[in-house]
Parts: C-alpha cells; structure tokens; sequence
C-alpha cells in the first residue's frame, strides 16, 4: 500500500503544478458567481435556483474535472515514456493505476469542496440560508465525479485523448436516461439493453438537490447506500480499466 | 474447475441483472406517491365520459339556459383559473408531485435494489480480476 500512496501524492503534484486544474475551478467559480448574479424579478425563493442550480454547475465541474485531470496523464506517460521503468520495478500495473487515480482523485475532491463553500458563499452573498445537507450533497456529487474519473482512466487505456472527452460525455448522457429510456436506443432487444442499464450507473441516486432547496431532510441511511453504490460501480469500472491496461503491450 | 465456477456464478448474475434493472416508476406501489384518488378519478372519467358530460350539461342548463356564450366563456375561466380542481397542501405525497417522490432518496422500497446493483458489481469486478490473472498465469 506504500507504494501506491506514495505513487499518489507524486501524482497530485505532477496535477497540481498543471494549469488545466486551475482553469477549471476558476470556471466552476465564475459559473457559480453568475448563477448567484441572476436576478429574481421578484419571485420568492430565489435561493431553491441559486442552489439548484448551483449544484448543478458543480456536477458539470465534476465530469469536466474528471476529463481535464485524467485524460492526459496515461497517454503523457506513454509518450514520454515514463512509465515502462516505474511499471518494470518499483510498481505493478494495478499499483500504477491505483496511484494514479488517487491522486486525481483527492485533486477532484478539494476542488469540489472549493466549488461547494463557493456555492455557501454566494448563498450567503445573496441572504440566503446555507441548507445542512449542503456538503452530504457535495460528497455524492463528488462520488460521481470519482466513477467520471474511472471511466476517463478505462477510456484512457484504449483510446487518444480527443476520443476520451467526448466518449465520456456520451457515457455521462447515457447514465442518466431511465431503464426504460435506455431501452429505447435499441427496442429490439429489451432483455440486453436491461443488461447493459445494470453496468451503469444510475446518476439520479447522487442528485439530492431538489430536496435540498424545498428543505427536506433525507435519511442518513441513504447517504451510506448511495456512496456505497457509487463507490461498487467506481471499482467496477477501475477493475475493467485495470484489465485493458493489462492486456496493453507498452513497448 | 474453479474457472468454471466464475463462469457460471457471473452467468447466473446476469441473468438476474436482465431481469432485475427497471425504473421507479415501474415498481412505485400506488400509496408511495398517492395516487389513489387521481387513478380512481381517471378511472371514473374513462369509463363513464357520457354519465360526467350529460351531468355537466344538465347542471349548465339549470344554472343558464337561455345564454350558451355566457356559459362556455365561463366554463373556460373555471379551467383556466382551475378553480374545479382539488388543491393539496404543501409537500404532500400526490399525483402531481409523483415525479418529485420517485427520485431515488425518497422511493426506500428501491434501496434494496441499489443495495443488489452495488453487490453485483463489487462480484463482477472480483470476477474480471480474477480471470485478468488467471489469464496473465496460463500465458
């Protein structure tokens, strides 16, 4: 487990020293400030759209986050050619990839806690009352944004880096459909299109902002299931991405 | 052997999975989201058109007679005003806020199937590393 840590943090220092990271939190910032600058015209609750909206923009940042931190590092490695010494010695392929998607992943998660007391701030900017599920929500939109990171890394080990952005666009918009939606891609064969439903997640599980802005409280059970359930599908998907990488010659 | 084995528990697994992944709305129990009056009411509407239309004629006569315009621009201000609709309280369970209460944190008969997906996953997952080794030992 040393390995990987250690693997992890140089990778968060490789990231952080990128500019793409700081590029999009200055986005993510800017959109929200704009959300926070609509004005009401007078209707009540304003703040039930800033937040909504709000945690909307965050999740967009997750998957945005999640393409600009991990599309690049595997094909960079390659090209440069450092990761045929770290992957002879000091690290196994599953070690390589474990390291690398931690790292990342903190990246991901202190960006969206900055994205998320942005959102606080603007809230309380405009007189509104900051909800307390404020960072639960966060927390599962950042569980997304880890299987995004997962998906991006399994896209990365089998295709060019233009490919990977809208190739995970495109899972994204897949993830969100109903079963039943889904099964209207190809109606032929509904039993297969259930099937294939299964291997994806279903993104409403991480969306808990319309309760949030009405004020309702959601059972803390829930939270534990739907990190659980967001965490299975993220290992799903890094257990398929580790087996490409395996099968990949690097030579 | 033990390949079989991993063969056919991922089998059985999907098998299941082809079954099992379905919507909310698929399975909501009519009392979730409350929703037994609005289907009645339907119901109601459906199987009798010409009882609901010959009792909203009949009232219409008894209350104008004589002025047709007068009583169709006043049957288009009850609808537009929807005045002759019932009127919930605030966050309550019914047919119109079905969409609101079929989201995945308030529907807690769907918990155990986010539950089953989860553990699927987690065995698939255990089952695609384990033959990604097994392969890399047989080369």
């Amino acid at each position: 487990m040393k390995p990987v840590i250690t693997f992890a943090l140089m990778t968060l220092r490789n990231l952080l020293r990128r500019r793409t990271i700081w590029g999009i939190c200055i986005v993510i910032l800017i959109a929200l400030f704009g959300i926070g600058q609509i004005p009401s015209y007078g209707v009540s609750n304003e703040g039930r759209f800033i937040l909504d909206f709000g945690l909307f923009g965050l999740e967009i940042g997750a998957l945005l986050l999640a393409i600009g931190l991990a599309s690049n590092i595997y094909p960079r490695d390659r090209e440069q050619k450092t990761v045929m010494p770290i992957i002879a010695v000091p690290l196994s392929r599953g070690q390589y990839l474990m390291g690398r998607f931690i790292g990342a992943a903190i990246v991901e998660a202190a960006a969206m806690i900055v994205g998320c007391i942005g959102l606080m701030v603007i809230l309380l900017m405009n007189g509104h009352a900051v909800p307390a599920d404020m960072f639960p929500a966060t927390l599962l939109l950042l569980i997304e944004g880890w299987f995004l990171l997962a998906v991006v890394f399994f896209f990365s080990f089998w295709t060019s880096p233009p490919l990977n952005a809208p190739l995970t666009v495109l899972l994204f918009i897949v993830s969100q459909l109903s079963v039943s939606g889904f099964i209207k891609l190809f109606p032929q064969a509904p039993g297969l299109m259930r099937a294939l439903r299964l291997l994806l997640p279903h993104m409403d599980v991480f969306h808990i902002k319309d309760p949030i802005a009405h004020g309702m409280n959601i059972p803390g059970l829930y939270f534990l299931l739907a990190i659980f359930y967001g965490l299975a599908y993220m290992a799903f998907m890094l257990s398929v991405a580790l087996v490409v990488f395996r099968s990949r010659d690097l030579k | 052997m033990r390949l079989a084995a991993v063969i056919l528990i991922t089998a059985v697994l999907l098998l299941l999975a082809c079954k099992a992944d379905y919507d909310i709305e698929e399975v909501t129990p009519p009392e979730h989201t409350g929703t037994d009056h609005h289907d009645e009411h339907d119901e109601c509407e459906h199987e009798h058109p010409e009882h609901v239309e010959s009792s909203h004629e009949h009232e219409t006569e008894a209350a104008e007679p004589a002025s047709v315009h007068e009583e169709s621009h006043e049957h288009d201000v009850l609808e537009m005003s929807g005045s002759h609709r019932h009127v919930h309280a605030a966050g309550e369970k019914n047919h119109g806020t079905g969409w609101f209460f079929n989201q995945p944190w308030a529907a807690s008969f769907i918990w155990g199937k986010m539950l089953r997906d989860a553990l699927i996953l987690l065995v698939l997952s255990a089952v695609i590393l384990f033959l990604s080794k097994y392969r890399r030992k047989r080369q």
